[in-house]
Formats: structure tokens, C-alpha cells, sequence
């Protein structure tokens, strides 16, 4: 009976400590569906893309919940950034909290969207907590998003004017006061 | 709790073992290996367009040199002497020639500071890819050197 009472014991312990209350699930990845945009707002008003602009790289990935993301559905109805990055890359770290705060004050006007490559998941997870990145992330693994937009490494900064115009790409990417200038000189009207 | 002649046996045998762990069987202790300290220096010549000195990783097929990639440091014998994870490398210009720009054509070079004992040669792998020969290179200091692609 003490054979079996102790190996009873310790299933009975460890399903006490790992299973989740009925109804709760489990926290949602940052980054993940969650993180998708609202509607656009009524007011937004927004510069012409120059018609010389070349169309973006469309593509469909998959957020780092699985959630598909397409592209082109994003921009059809407002500007999108997208932003390439790594959660070993250290000049993205000096700068995402600027750029996750920046991407707040912009909300469901312009979309950000991050691109990561060359990750692993529980890091890239820490740095999308750490940072406070409340927008979707597109886990890029073999960066082949990466090279549709000739990205060679991290960070890089990519604009796409509603309707999918390609106005600007940063190698090196930028701050985020230098991104905000951008925005409001290329893409939003009256704040430029 | 009592002991049985055989638990008796297996205790007294553990408590030989023990001993001649601690007394050690292979004769005199010779300490701990000397080490010299030295710098691994890798240059990935990737000709990428970056600004002089920011921090960079490799690109292209050579992006597995990056900040926090694990490495191992390996004698002629494969036994791992030093092991790690990469600082961020740093953009070096390519080319001598003042371009009048802010971003210019560079290499990513890495820098690691590490102690190593006394070998006839020493190898890097990087995130498990195929270990690159390193070269002892005293120009700028006492230096392992290896430059990729060689």
C-alpha cells in the first residue's frame, strides 16, 4: 500500500502546482492576436502617396501565437511600420521603449508591425514583455520577409502608405523622434 | 535505523571509494592549468552599409555571428577550453577611403576576451556551425585571429 501511496502523493502534489482552475486560460503571448488594431478612426486624415512609389513585398506570416497576419489586409485601410528586428539586437533594445510608446500614441492609425528573425521564442517573448510591445509580431524564423525587403540585419524601419505604396525603408533603422517626424512628414496629414 | 551484513558490506566499500576519491588515485595534484589571457578577434567581411563603430552582427549567411550566440573555444583535440555567448560585434570600414558619407561599406568584427591554457592550435564554433582555425596574431596585442569568409 506504501508503494503505491507515495507515487499517488506526488502526482496528486505536482498536478496541484502545474494545472490551471477551470474557465482560466492560459496568459496571451505578447505579440500575438490580442495585438491586432481596432477599427480606423473616423478622423483620420492622411497624405497622398506619391504615385512613383514602388507596392511593398506583400506576404502573410504568422504571429508568435500562430494567428496569421496578412499584410496587405493592414494597409488597404491605413499606413503601416514595420519594424525588423531581434531580441539579441542591441541597438533594438536602446530604442523599443520609445518606439513601443510611440506605437501607442499612434494606435489604430498607423499599424506597427514588428518582424522577428533569427529568434528564439522565450527570448523574443522577454524582450516583447520587457519592452512593453503591444503590437503584433511576426515571427520571421528563416527571414524571408526579411529579404522580400532587403533586410540584411537588425534593426531596420520600413513606412507603407495606405494602399501599400513603399515610401521609406531605413537600414539601421531609426529613433523614435525621428520616426514620429517621418510619419507626420510622409504620411499624416496636419502634423507635419 | 539497523543495519543488515550486507548493507554493512556495501557502506564500508562506498566509505573506501570515498576515501580514495578525496585522497586522490593518480598521484600528486598538479593544480590548476595555466591560462594566458588573449582576445579572439573575428572579422566577418560582410561588406555592409553601416555607419563607422555602431554595433552590428553579421548578415547575410553569416547572421549566426551575432550578440549572445554561444561559443566554444576548441583545442586541436575538440575539447572545449572556453565557452560563451558573443558580445555585439562592431562596424569596421571595409575600405581606407574617407566616402564623405555617414554609412559606409564595413565589416562586423567581434571581440572576446578570454583565458586559455597552452595549445599547439585552437578552433571558434559559433552556434554549432563548422569550427573556424584561429591564428595567433600579437599586432595589436596578444590575439587569436580568424577572418570569415577565410
Amino acid at each position: 500500500m506504501r508503494r503505491l501511496l507515495a507515487p499517488l502523493l506526488a502526482v496528486l502534489v505536482l498536478a496541484g502546482c502545474t494545472a490551471r482552475p477551470a474557465g482560466e486560460s492560459a496568459p496571451a503571448l505578447a505579440g500575438g492576436a490580442s495585438t491586432m488594431p481596432g477599427p480606423v478612426p473616423a478622423d483620420l486624415a492622411l497624405r497622398p502617396a506619391p504615385g512613383t512609389a514602388p507596392a511593398a513585398p506583400a506576404f502573410t506570416g504568422g504571429l508568435t501565437d500562430g494567428t496569421p497576419l496578412t499584410a496587405a489586409r493592414l494597409w488597404a485601410d491605413r499606413p503601416v511600420v514595420f519594424t525588423f528586428f531581434s531580441s539579441w539586437c542591441t541597438t533594438c533594445v536602446a530604442r523599443q521603449d520609445a518606439l513601443s510608446d510611440l506605437a501607442r500614441r499612434h494606435r489604430d492609425r498607423v499599424v506597427f508591425v514588428g518582424v522577428a528573425g533569427a529568434d528564439q521564442a522565450e527570448e523574443l517573448q522577454d524582450y516583447l514583455r520587457t519592452h512593453r510591445v503591444e503590437y503584433p509580431v511576426v515571427v520571421d524564423e528563416q527571414q524571408t520577409i526579411w529579404r522580400s525587403y532587403a533586410v540584411r540585419e537588425p534593426p531596420a524601419v520600413v513606412l507603407v502608405a495606405k494602399g501599400g505604396a513603399l515610401l521609406r525603408g531605413w537600414p539601421g533603422g531609426l529613433d523614435a523622434a525621428a520616426l514620429e517626424q517621418r510619419l507626420g512628414e510622409l504620411v499624416l496629414a496636419g502634423s507635419g | 535505523m539497523r543495519l543488515t551484513t550486507g548493507t554493512r558490506r556495501g557502506t564500508g566499500a562506498l566509505a573506501i571509494l570515498l576515501l580514495a576519491g578525496t585522497t586522490g588515485c593518480g598521484g600528486p595534484d598538479p593544480g590548476p592549468e595555466a591560462v594566458t589571457p588573449t582576445t579572439v578577434r573575428v572579422l566577418v567581411r560582410d561588406i555592409n552599409i553601416r555607419a563607422e563603430g555602431v554595433d552590428c552582427a553579421g548578415t547575410g549567411p553569416y547572421l549566426y555571428f551575432h550578440h549572445r550566440a554561444p561559443f566554444r573555444l576548441l583545442d586541436p583535440d575538440g575539447a572545449a577550453l572556453v565557452t560563451g555567448k558573443l558580445p555585439a560585434g562592431t562596424a569596421v570600414a571595409a575600405f581606407a577611403e574617407d566616402l564623405a558619407v555617414e554609412r559606409v561599406p564595413t565589416y562586423c568584427e567581434f571581440a572576446v576576451p578570454v583565458q586559455v591554457p597552452q595549445r599547439t592550435g585552437y578552433r571558434l564554433e559559433v552556434a554549432g556551425r563548422p569550427a573556424l582555425d584561429l591564428t595567433p596574431d600579437s599586432s595589436e596585442g596578444p590575439a587569436l585571429v580568424a577572418v570569415v569568409p577565410a
